[in-house]
């Protein structure tokens, strides 16, 4: 347990340090922005964002896609087994995801406070009464994407650059193929079917209410398929 | 049984057998030579003991146990590879604390006396060192951790005289203190050769001869003088090379060596163990 434990410090640790350097550029970012649009238009009152999380989003995908890359090497040279590293890139996952929901919960909620005119990602779609499930659901979804990135680059890795992108081509196919269906093949009925069923998986019921716990078993569910996945990618991956 | 025991061990990629049914062992308390030609499959062995890569048959065992996905066998083995596989952002130092956690027999004071030695500044990223001080950090972190087993391949690569003589030096008192295995893949033969207790030769994926390094450069001669005399004499021993200049021809023979015949033109001198290996491999299909 204490080399498990080390390997897990190494990851969360090593990446941590990036997250208040991301944070530090998105406000800056967001007050340049706001301060120049604000300055050329004469006022402040139309100058508004929506939905920071996003870009969240956009830097737990990138540490996904490079959670691979550098730290696998650096592992294996260290003599940890694939398992180990499988358990310390997830618990970074959890880790940097949990920390950066935490924060991003916290200034949607509070933004939206001072700012009726700012919506959060969570806020938007489910309201603000529930700080909990709102950092919950980020978490999840932020750990989601990581999972779906990291999933994506050991495939690739595994599979190599040419059946990587035969396998991207065929993706790109069976998406248009699920368009078609709907489009062409599926009666209006079976459509609405589909969609009320993913819409409750995502808590919205017909009767127009919410259920907060169905977007948490959905997210669980998937992200338990990606890491799934991801361990039976890795088990089988070589240094190349 | 105390080794490193490479069991019918088979590896392709694609169309190409990086290695074919290789078995040996590496016996604990030696220091060994593992040479080969490029692409002759030391990399990919070194990789599977390493856990790095996986066999497609056979198997490696580190004292009786499996070097595949084990854990168990963390603090017994320790590769420093040819490949840079460090994280490259992080310092030297940084480097030294880490692994401190990862393993229990690293010694980080001794690391940085190491470090000392070469002149290596530990507060420098790993990106920012140049080849030579990339490899003197890796042998460092090799030499400060106290394993049954460490693997070097071509741990003098970018390395100046003085310091592959340093490391040299400070390797075998290393052994002289605290004796392991230790298991040395290099292009430098001639470097090494008083070093190494035991030579594995390995060629085109098939192990050669796996000898003691006394023994076999007893048995390994040259016969120079006149063709015609070198030929009489070589006639029925285990020639296995030759080189001619003129009418001169030296002849490479392994085997007992049997005193030239008063008259016969020839002279018999001693092999070294480059030599050896440049004609082993170069009969291996040149």
């Amino acid at each position: 347990m204490r080399k498990l434990k080390s390997i897990i410090q190494y990851e969360c640790i090593t990446s941590f340090k990036y997250i208040w350097i991301f944070y530090a550029i998105q406000y800056a970012a967001v007050s340049l922005i706001t301060l120049i649009i604000g300055i050329s238009m004469g006022s402040f009152e139309e100058v508004g964002t929506n939905a920071l999380e996003m870009n969240t989003v956009i830097y737990v995908g990138i540490l996904g896609a490079l959670g691979l890359k550098e730290d696998f090497k650096m592992l294996i040279q260290n003599g940890f087994t694939r398992k180990y590293i499988f358990i310390a890139t997830f618990s970074m996952f959890c880790f940097i995801s949990g920390s950066m929901a935490l924060v991003d919960t916290a200034a949607g909620n509070i933004i939206h406070h001072f700012n009726n005119g700012y919506s959060s990602l969570y806020g938007g779609l489910y309201g603000y009464e529930n700080i909990v499930m709102n950092w919950l659901w980020l978490f999840l979804v932020y750990v989601m994407v990581c999972s779906m990135l990291y999933i994506g680059i050991l495939v690739i890795n595994k599979a190599g650059k040419a059946l990587s992108i035969y396998l991207g081509a065929a993706a790109g196919g069976i998406v248009l193929l699920i368009i078609a269906l709907f489009r062409y093949v599926f009666s209006a009925g079976t459509v609405s079917n589909i969609l009320g069923f993913f819409a409750k998986a995502m808590g919205f019921m017909t009767d127009g209410t919410i259920n907060y716990l169905f977007p948490i078993l959905t997210l669980l569910l998937v992200i338990a398929a990606l890491g799934s996945g991801s361990y039976a990618v890795i088990r089988r991956t070589e240094l190349r | 049984m105390n080794a490193i025991q490479i069991k019918n061990v088979t590896k392709r990629y694609q169309d190409v057998t990086a290695l074919d049914n290789v078995s040996f062992t590496f016996e604990h308390g030696k220091i060994y030579g593992f040479l080969g030609r490029n692409g002759a499959g030391k990399s990919t062995l070194i990789n599977i003991i390493a856990n790095r890569i996986f066999t497609d048959e056979g198997e490696v065992l580190v004292d009786d146990m499996t070097a595949r996905e084990n854990m168990d066998v963390h603090e017994k083995v320790f590769c420093m590879s040819e490949e840079d596989l460090y994280a490259d952002g992080i310092k030297v130092k940084d480097h030294f604390k880490w692994i401190d956690r990862f393993y229990d027999s690293f010694d980080r004071k001794k690391a940085f006396e190491i470090a000392e030695r070469f002149g290596l500044n530990t507060d420098k990223k790993f990106k920012q060192l140049s080849k030579g001080y990339q490899s003197i950090f890796k042998l460092t972190i090799a030499m400060a951790l106290n394993v049954p087993y460490v693997i070097f391949d071509e741990p003098v690569l970018g390395l100046d005289a003085n310091h592959r003589e340093l490391f040299y030096d400070l390797l075998l008192r290393e052994y002289e203190n605290n004796e392991r295995t230790i298991i040395i893949a290099t292009h430098l033969i001639e470097e090494v050769a008083n070093l190494i207790e035991e030579v594995v030769l390995i060629d085109k994926g098939k192990v050669l001869l796996q000898e003691n390094v006394e023994n076999l450069l007893k048995t390994g001669y040259s016969v120079s003088g006149m063709a015609n005399n070198v030929d009489a004499y070589c006639s029925g021993k285990n020639v296995i090379g030759y080189d001619e200049l003129g009418g001169m021809k030296i002849a490479y023979v392994l085997g007992e060596k049997s005193p030239a015949p008063q008259g016969s033109g020839v002279q018999l001198s001693a092999m070294n163990l480059q030599k050896l290996f440049v004609k082993l491999t170069e009969k291996g299909g040149n």
